[in-house]
C-alpha cells in the first residue's frame, strides 16, 4: 500500500508540475552513436509545452522529423547523459516547434533519459528585444555624434566668416559686457580681444560727437537700442582708439531677443573716413562750383542795372528794353544756380535743419504779403482759410520755402481772375497744408514726373517760361527729409489744383549742416 | 552834424577784377569816397594808410582769405569799423561761426542783391542824412 501511495504522489507530481517532462528511452546505432529516442512517457504539461500530442510509444524522428537536422545537439547530449549519467542543462532553440527551451537532464538507468524543459522562448523574445534597443540606441547615438560634428563645423565656418569680415562686429549681453568681438573691430580700435571680452563696451570704447564731446552711456547706440528708444542718429559718431585718436563710423545696432526679452545687442560698425572725406570733397566743390558760376551772374547783374538805371549814360528806350532782356535772363541763372546749389545739398543730406517755434499762419501770411504785387497784377483774388492751429517746432526758413513754392506756383499758373484758396488745419497726428488754385492744371500724363528734378509740364512751359523745373523737387525733399510729412496733389486739367502738404506736429529735429537751401521765388 | 556820403571813405577789398570796379564805380556814382583792393594783404596795408570809414570784404580770395583779413581789421580798429561782407560762398557752419567770431556788420551774397541795395544799407550803417541813391532802379 505504501508503494502505491508513493506512486500517487509522484503520479500527481508528475501530472501538475509546471515544467515538461519526458521520460524516453535512448536509441544508438551499431557504431553506438545516438540516433533517437522514444518517449516512453510525458506529463501533461510536455503538451502544453512543446504542442506534441499522442507521442508516448513514439520515435522522436517520428513525432518531429525535422529534429535531427535542427537541433543534432539534442542527440549528442541525451545520448552522452544516458551513457554516462552526468546530469546536463542547456538552452536549445527547436525551429520546427519555433520554440526556445531551458532543458535539464538526467539519466535514472543507462540508455534512458529523464528531460525536464520549460519554455523560454518569451524571455528570449525580450532578450532579444533588449539587444535589439541596445544596438539602435547606439546607431542614434552615432548619428547624433555626426550631426553634432556637422553642426559644429558649420558653426565653426560661420565664426570664421563672421570673424574675418571686413566691418567691425560686436555683440554684447542684456549688461553690455562684450561677449564677441572680431578681428577687424580690434584693428579699427586698437585694443585686443582680451581687453574687451566680457568688459563694458561703453566704458572700453570711447564715442565722441564732431565736436568732440563725450557720449554719455544713456546715448549711446547700444543703450538706446537694447532700452528700444529709437536713436536718431542726425550727427556724425567718432570712436576714440586706444591710442586716444578718433575716427568717424557708420554704426548699425539691433537687440537680440528671446521669447520677447532683449538678451543683449549686435554691433555692426565701420570706419567711414574715407566716405567722409568724399562727401567733404564733393561739398566743398559744389560750394566751389558756384562760388565760381555767381562770380560773372554777379558782374552780369551789377553792370546791365547800372546801365539800365542810366548811371552812366543815357540810354534810348530800345536799349533799355535789351538791357532788360540781358538783366532778367540772368536772374533766370542765377536763379537757377541757387536750385542746383539746394538740390546738391538735399541730396549730399548736408542742408542745416535749425528748429524754432513757427507759427504756420504767421508764415503764410508774411509769404502772401511777399507776393501781394504780383497777385493784384494778375487780377486774382486769394482766399485764406486759417484755422488756429499751435505752433510747430520747424526751421522757419523751410516753412517759408514750403508756402513759397506752393503759393507762386498757383499765382503763375492761375490766368486773370481767378481764385486762390490757402487752408492751414490739424487732424490727430499733422498739420494739414492745402494750396488750391483755379489754373492750367496739371495734364494726366505729366502727373506723375511733377516732383522731379527741372520737369515743367508742356501746358506750362510755353505760358511762362520763369522756372526752374526745381521748386517742387526742392519743397519735397524739405517736407520728407526734415520733417518727416508728406506732399500729394490733385489736378484736373484747365480746372484747377490743389497741392496738399501734412507736417507732422512732432516738428523736426536739428541737424547740423552746410547752412540752408535756397529758393527763389522770383515770378513776374 | 550832418552826415553826407561825400565826407565818407570806403575801401573795397575784393579779388575779382569785374566786381570790384562795378562795386566802386556805384559807390563813387553815389559820392562815396572810394578805393578799391585786389587782395587781403594789400586791403590790410590800405587800412592802416588810408583809416576807411567801413569796409566792403569779400570772402574768398587767394593769398589772404577774408576771415583772416577781417581778424586782422578787428585788430587793428576794433569793433567800430563797419565790415560789410559781400561773398559768393556758401559758408558752412565752421566759417560761419568763424565770421561771427568776428563780428562783420553784414553779410550778402552777390549774385543775390542789387548793387543799390548795398548802397542803402552802407548809408544806414553810416547813419547818412540825405537819403539819395544815384541810379534807383525804375
Amino acid at each position: 500500500m505504501r508503494s502505491q501511495a508513493f506512486s500517487d504522489h509522484y503520479r500527481s507530481l508528475f501530472d501538475n508540475m509546471v515544467d515538461g517532462l519526458a521520460f524516453c528511452q535512448m536509441i544508438f546505432d551499431a557504431k553506438e552513436q545516438p540516433t533517437d529516442w522514444i518517449y516512453l512517457e510525458v506529463n501533461k504539461n510536455f503538451e502544453k509545452l512543446t504542442g506534441l500530442k499522442k507521442i508516448v510509444g513514439k520515435k522522436a524522428t517520428e513525432v518531429i522529423p525535422e529534429i535531427a537536422s535542427s537541433n543534432p545537439e539534442l542527440f549528442e547530449i541525451y545520448g552522452r547523459v544516458s551513457l554516462t549519467a552526468k546530469p546536463e542543462s542547456f538552452e536549445t532553440y527547436v525551429e520546427p516547434l519555433r520554440r526556445w527551451f531551458l532543458v535539464s537532464v538526467y539519466s535514472p538507468k543507462k540508455n534512458f533519459f529523464v528531460a525536464i524543459f520549460t519554455n523560454i522562448t518569451s524571455q528570449k523574445q525580450t532578450d532579444q528585444e533588449l539587444k535589439n534597443a541596445r544596438i539602435a540606441a547606439q546607431n542614434v547615438l552615432e548619428d547624433l555624434s555626426i550631426e553634432k560634428s556637422e553642426l559644429e563645423i558649420a558653426r565653426a565656418k560661420e565664426e570664421a566668416i563672421l570673424l574675418s569680415i571686413g566691418e567691425g562686429l560686436m555683440a554684447a549681453d542684456e549688461n553690455g559686457n562684450v561677449t564677441v568681438i572680431n578681428e577687424s573691430a580690434q584693428n579699427m580700435l586698437g585694443f585686443t580681444s582680451q581687453e574687451l571680452m566680457r568688459k563694458p563696451w561703453t566704458e572700453v570704447v570711447q564715442m565722441k560727437d564732431e565736436k568732440g564731446n563725450q557720449i554719455l552711456k544713456e546715448k549711446r547706440p547700444i543703450t538706446m537700442a537694447s532700452s528700444q528708444a529709437t536713436a536718431i542718429a542726425s550727427s556724425i559718431y567718432y570712436y576714440v582708439r586706444k591710442d586716444k585718436t578718433k575716427f568717424p563710423v557708420a554704426i548699425n545696432v539691433t537687440p537680440v531677443k528671446l521669447e520677447g526679452k532683449i538678451i543683449g545687442v549686435i554691433e555692426v560698425f565701420r570706419d567711414i573716413t574715407r566716405e567722409t572725406e568724399i562727401d567733404k570733397a564733393k561739398s566743398e566743390f559744389v560750394s566751389l562750383a558756384s562760388h565760381q558760376l555767381r562770380t560773372p551772374l554777379s558782374a552780369i547783374k551789377w553792370y546791365s542795372k547800372m546801365l539800365l538805371d542810366e548811371e552812366v549814360g543815357k540810354m534810348t528806350k530800345k536799349q533799355k528794353e535789351y538791357l532788360e532782356e540781358i538783366h532778367s535772363g540772368n536772374e533766370r541763372m542765377v536763379s537757377l544756380v541757387n536750385a542746383l546749389l539746394s538740390v546738391s545739398r538735399i541730396e549730399l543730406g548736408t542742408f542745416a535743419i535749425v528748429p524754432n517755434k513757427v507759427n504756420l499762419v504767421a508764415v503764410c501770411k508774411e509769404v502772401i504779403e511777399g507776393v501781394k504785387e504780383n497777385i493784384e497784377h494778375r487780377g486774382l483774388y486769394v482766399k485764406e482759410e486759417f484755422k488756429k492751429v499751435l505752433d510747430i517746432e520747424a526751421d522757419p526758413n523751410y516753412i517759408r520755402i514750403i508756402f513759397q513754392n506752393l503759393i507762386t506756383n498757383a499765382i503763375k499758373y492761375t490766368p486773370e481772375k481767378g481764385i486762390i484758396t490757402i487752408t492751414i488745419s490739424e487732424n490727430k497726428t499733422d498739420l494739414i497744408i492745402s494750396v488750391k488754385d483755379t489754373g492750367y492744371g496739371i495734364p494726366e500724363k505729366a502727373k506723375k514726373m511733377i516732383f522731379t528734378k527741372l520737369f515743367r509740364a508742356d501746358n506750362i512751359v510755353t505760358k511762362d517760361t520763369n522756372g526752374t523745373g526745381l521748386g517742387l523737387y526742392i519743397t519735397k525733399a524739405i517736407i520728407e527729409q526734415a520733417a518727416n510729412g508728406k506732399i500729394w496733389f490733385e489736378s484736373e486739367e484747365n480746372k484747377g489744383t490743389t497741392f496738399f502738404v501734412s507736417l507732422p506736429k512732432i516738428g523736426m529735429i536739428k541737424r547740423e549742416g552746410v547752412k540752408g537751401l535756397y529758393y527763389d521765388s522770383n515770378c513776374k | 552834424m550832418i552826415q553826407i556820403a561825400s565826407d565818407k571813405k570806403i575801401l573795397v577789398i575784393e579779388d575779382d577784377k569785374s566786381l570790384r570796379n562795378a562795386i566802386v564805380e556805384k559807390l563813387m556814382h553815389n559820392e562815396f569816397k572810394t578805393v578799391g583792393a585786389e587782395d587781403g594783404e594789400k586791403g590790410i596795408q590800405l587800412s592802416l594808410e588810408w583809416k576807411p570809414d567801413l569796409v566792403v570784404l569779400d570772402l574768398l580770395m587767394p593769398k589772404m582769405d577774408g576771415i583772416t583779413v577781417l581778424k586782422g581789421l578787428r585788430t587793428n580798429f576794433g569793433k567800430e569799423l563797419p565790415v560789410i561782407i559781400l561773398t559768393n560762398v556758401e559758408p558752412d557752419d565752421k566759417m560761419i561761426s568763424d565770421i561771427i567770431e568776428y563780428q562783420p556788420t553784414y553779410y550778402f551774397v552777390k549774385s543775390d542783391i542789387e548793387l543799390d541795395k548795398l548802397v542803402t544799407h552802407i548809408r544806414e550803417t553810416l547813419k547818412l542824412d540825405d537819403s539819395q541813391t544815384a541810379g534807383r532802379s525804375s
